[in-house]
């Protein structure tokens, strides 16, 4: 006889409410529903109703660790119906950024990983190696979350001092290689935890529109910073790793390869930080007409491709502002990876998703 | 930035995704506006592209503007319709993507996807009241 477990709202592996109702015979979940919406804030709706200078910050709220990328997507759909191209420098700071973010929440998201394997000293590891890539954001931004570093036409503050970002990035790139790579990719305690379960397919992640490390570690290989680049990124030299056997270890894997790639894109962006201003002038006070017009944005965020639709009516306020995010895309793959694994196995493979609640709610 | 191989309007046209295409801040547009979700569907899905979003607005006339958009080999598509009956066909059973953005626009804006099974709340409760984005203040 099967029998139903309510998990959640408050979840035991992540920090973020949403509810999953996992149908079980025995030890084995033959189904699973999911329960979203509890971190609802109604964004969009919001940015209806706020002027565009305001919807900067108001976005940059969407997600407490990928805040960057909704901040940075807004500006450059305004950037288009504007014509307000940031200069140089502003983009190789806003690939700086965006780079950070993937470090941060990747290390973020190994660390929990590895909690839920049973790896407590990696998981310790993982948040040492975080919190030198926090300070870099915080030398950079002044401050470790909300960055507030996009603007209408560049960045707000500029990298004044590359080259101790750059010592920031050895320290870290020694301890991802030295520490993470050889456990994530080699470690026999977590092949044996992690193989061969939460097996999302190719197929199954194609059909759901998966996006991001969770849809390249079942060999679905697009990247938008490669696919349709933005910023300098197609002046940047990175490869975007890809499995293709789709469980938790391929995630590992993933994860573990694009923290790697992340570090090289940093070095390469700080090292051609052109010289020049950080953003273009614009109109002064808060009451910043837009022309009429549709513009859509795609930037590639941790999780995967996030997407802003910004409608203007002439105004100073937008008519429309559309955000999809990956995880939104992403989640409902957990009801695929789970069906047939272990009841005991469920947590880990939920959080192999990479989810976050707040992206996903909005 | 517009990354698109050359013809690629050519291609499009001849993969059978007719009418005129534009290229306008960050997407390929089709017009005329007045796709059939169901058929464009299909044929996306025949060329392996991935479905992306929906992305609903309510137009001065009330009517409710709808921009479905596709990912084609890294290409953003988008297909625009419109209906002021509240209604859509779904396209959930031909791409499950499609699942949660029909459910959350159904909330937003109060459309109806017909020829789904069920449309269980995906952002509210049970029994809420649906369209919670639509009637909008005029802005000043």
């Amino acid at each position: 006889m099967s029998y139903r477990i309510p998990i959640g709202p408050y979840h035991p592996a992540l920090e973020e409410p949403y509810k999953l109702e996992l149908v079980c015979d025995g030890e084995i979940v033959s189904d699973a529903v999911m329960h979203l919406g509890f971190n609802f804030r109604g964004i969009e709706y919001l940015a209806e109703r706020r002027n565009y200078l305001q919807g900067i910050t108001l976005v940059e709220r969407v997600c407490g660790i990928c805040s960057n990328v909704h901040s940075l997507s807004y500006c450059q759909t305004v950037e288009q119906l504007t014509g307000a191209e940031p200069p140089e420098r502003a983009l190789y700071i806003r690939v700086a950024l965006c780079e950070l973010e993937r470090l941060h929440s990747h290390l973020l998201w190994s660390g929990t990983a590895a909690k839920l394997i049973g790896f407590k000293t990696v998981f310790m590891a993982c948040f040492t190696l975080r919190e030198k890539v926090m300070d870099a954001l915080s030398a950079i931004s002044g401050n470790r979350v909300n960055y507030g570093m996009n603007c209408i036409g560049g960045v707000n503050r500029d990298i004044v001092d590359p080259e101790a970002i750059l010592g920031i990035l050895d320290e870290l790139e020694n301890g991802i290689s030295r520490t993470i790579l050889p456990i994530f990719l080699h470690d026999k305690t977590v092949e044996s935890r992690c193989k061969g379960i939460g097996i999302l397919t190719r197929e199954q992640a194609k059909a759901m529109g998966a996006v991001g490390p969770l849809a390249r570690a079942s060999g679905v290989g697009q990247d938008i910073r490669v696919a349709a680049p933005y910023c300098v990124y197609d002046r940047i030299q990175f490869n975007v790793p890809v499995e293709t056997s789709g469980d938790v270890r391929a995630r590992l894997v993933v994860h573990a390869l694009e923290m790697v790639e992340s570090c090289r894109i940093l070095r390469q962006a700080l090292r051609a930080l052109p010289a020049g201003p950080i953003h273009t002038p614009t109109p002064a006070g808060a009451r910043y007409k837009v022309p009429a017009g549709t513009a859509i944005s795609r930037v590639e965020a941790p999780r995967g491709e996030v997407l802003y639709q910004v409608t203007s009516n002439g105004t100073d306020i937008p008519e429309r502002v559309r955000v999809r995010t990956p995880t939104f895309m992403n989640m409902a793959t957990v009801r695929l990876a789970v069906v047939g694994q272990q009841l005991a196995d469920s947590p880990l493979i939920q959080a192999s998703c990479d989810p976050c609640y707040s992206c996903t709610d909005r | 930035m517009n990354t698109a191989p050359e013809n690629f309007v050519q291609s499009l046209q001849e993969s059978g995704l007719g009418g005129d295409w534009e290229w306008k801040h960050g997407s390929w547009w089709q017009t005329p506006e007045a796709m059939e979700v169901r058929a464009t569907a299909e044929r996306m899905i025949s060329l392996d592209a991935r479905f992306v979003a929906i992305t609903s607005t309510e137009r001065p006339d009330k009517e409710i503007r709808l921009d479905y958009q596709w990912d084609l080999n890294g290409q953003l598509l988008t297909f625009i319709t419109a209906t002021a009956e509240q209604q859509m066909a779904s396209i959930t059973d031909l791409c499950p993507a499609a699942d949660w953005v029909e459910r959350e626009t159904r909330e937003y804006f109060g459309i109806e996807f017909t020829g789904r099974e069920t449309t269980r709340p995906l952002m509210i409760r049970d029994g809420d009241p649906i369209g919670i984005n639509l009637h909008k203040e005029v802005v000043k």
